[in-house]
């Protein structure tokens, strides 16, 4: 798992770490079963705080990403069930309504919005993001 | 409780009429690695030369309160036993002068004596881990290498507390992630509790698990790392709908340009809270440790005017 920290950024390193992470795991690049690197390890890889580390492991465990096995390590989880994913769905609508009012800033209407709305997912449905949207391709 | 591993309390310390520290208040519990931020002559190394009890808090004759605050290290106060504390304490210094003319192997050699917990075969085990020249006169060693044996001066005898006043600085960045592991590796691994002076903020902000900011000798902010990320927002509203709010708690910096106005505040909940009930648009920005430093130390709450020059 390749985990890249861009320092003197907006986001957070935690932030950082995990949604790599996460983005690797939901899109199948790294399988259910997987060794992560223990927490000393990917600290002293990032030079990053092990707490930092700690926290993450133990968050993405809680949205069932990740499983901690006692004295053993960290693996990667089978799929999160959907239930788990409230937080980043929620993050998700925050982010879409701020993308909305600068839309409505720039001068775009109900309409306007729909039609852009509708040719992004168009778009994106004809291109797979991972092995999982391959069903998608025409 | 235990025993926080510093605790500076209302220190204060004057040199001539010049007051550097004012009123130095924080705390670092065991185990963590606190990062003590500040500008240039801000009283960064004045604050750790008293933890070493080089130094006293200055009385304060005449005025209230009286005395200069009280300074503990491991529950100590330096200044009266500054030799238990330079025991129990591994010190490398910002610009650390070392005799060019001895080996590296003669150097740990000579500073063994000063230390009745020294541990040699621990020294051993660093020069070979730092990977540096036994052999080697100091004078030829390079700047990273100095570094390094700065370091394994300051751990061999095993010291509870490591204090580093700026050791990042003149290291490229290469080393200076290599310093950030061996920091992660040898001392956080260990549980041992680091206080890290720099200005280089986002070298420390992966490291550190507290940050205090030094102005105008006060602590004007200590918190989490990622805490103080979430704490400081900035809010970009238009001008007029930021003239129609009560200045706001917690403002650092306030900067107008283009009938926009940019708010740098504290706890933004309130605030964001309010202009989602009255409908106005704005937008929430997040900021890197260097910009809520700016904030803290050179923010400017006035409403002051940018001019746009076209």
């Amino acid at each position: 798992m390749f985990i890249r920290i861009e320092k003197a950024s907006g986001v957070p390193i935690s932030r950082q770490i995990a949604d790599q992470v996460r983005a690797q795991v939901m899109s199948g690049a790294v399988l259910a079963g997987h060794k992560m690197p223990s927490i000393r390890e990917l600290a002293r890889e990032l030079a990053v705080n092990q707490n930092t580390v700690l926290r993450v492991y133990e968050k993405l465990t809680a949205e069932g990403l990740l499983d901690r096995r006692h004295g053993d390590g960290t693996y990667v989880g089978v799929r999160p069930k959907t239930a788990k994913l409230r937080g980043q769905r929620q993050q998700f609508k925050d982010e879409l309504s701020q993308l909305v009012r600068r839309g409505q800033m720039l001068g775009h209407d109900a309409g306007q919005l729909h039609e852009l709305l509708e040719a992004v997912i168009v778009k994106q449905a004809s291109t797979p993001i991972s092995t999982t949207t391959t069903e998608n391709k025409p | 409780m235990t025993t926080p591993a510093i605790q500076l309390t209302s220190v204060r310390k004057d040199f001539g009429s010049h007051r550097v520290l004012k009123d130095v208040t924080l705390t670092v519990p065991t185990g963590e690695t606190f990062a003590f931020l500040g500008r240039n002559a801000a009283g960064k190394t004045t604050t750790i030369r008293m933890l070493l009890g080089l130094l006293k808090p200055s009385e304060a004759p005449g005025e209230a309160g009286g005395s200069g605050g009280s300074v503990r290290v491991l529950g100590i106060d330096p200044a009266v036993h500054p030799l238990t504390i330079r025991g129990r304490v591994g010190y490398l210094a910002e610009d650390q002068q070392m005799y060019g003319w001895m080996r590296v192997e003669q150097m740990i050699r000579f500073m063994a004596p000063f230390y009745p917990t020294w541990d040699h075969d621990l020294a051993k085990d660093y020069l070979k881990r730092f990977d540096l020249p036994a052999w080697t006169k100091i004078r030829h060693l390079s700047k990273g290498q100095n570094v390094r044996l700065g370091l394994l001066l300051a751990l061999a005898h095993r010291p509870e507390l490591v204090i580093l006043d700026d050791p990042a600085l003149g290291l490229d960045p290469i080393m200076r992630k290599e310093f950030n592991r061996d920091l992660i590796t040898h001392l956080q691994g260990e549980g041992r509790t680091v206080f890290y002076s720099s200005h280089l903020l986002y070298e420390v902000e992966p490291i550190a698990d507290t940050v205090a900011i030094l102005h105008n000798g006060v602590i004007v902010k200590q918190a989490g790392t990622e805490a103080l990320r979430e704490q400081v927002k900035r809010i970009v509203l238009p001008k007029q709908d930021y003239d129609r709010l009560e200045t706001p708690a917690g403002l650092l910096d306030l900067a107008q340009r283009n009938g926009e106005a940019a708010i740098t505040l504290e706890d933004p909940g309130e605030v964001i809270a309010s202009l989602q009930a009255s409908g106005t648009s704005y937008r929430v920005v997040d900021l890197n440790l260097d910009e809520i430093f700016e904030a803290y130390v050179a923010g400017d709450t006035e409403s002051k005017q940018v001019e746009e020059t076209v």
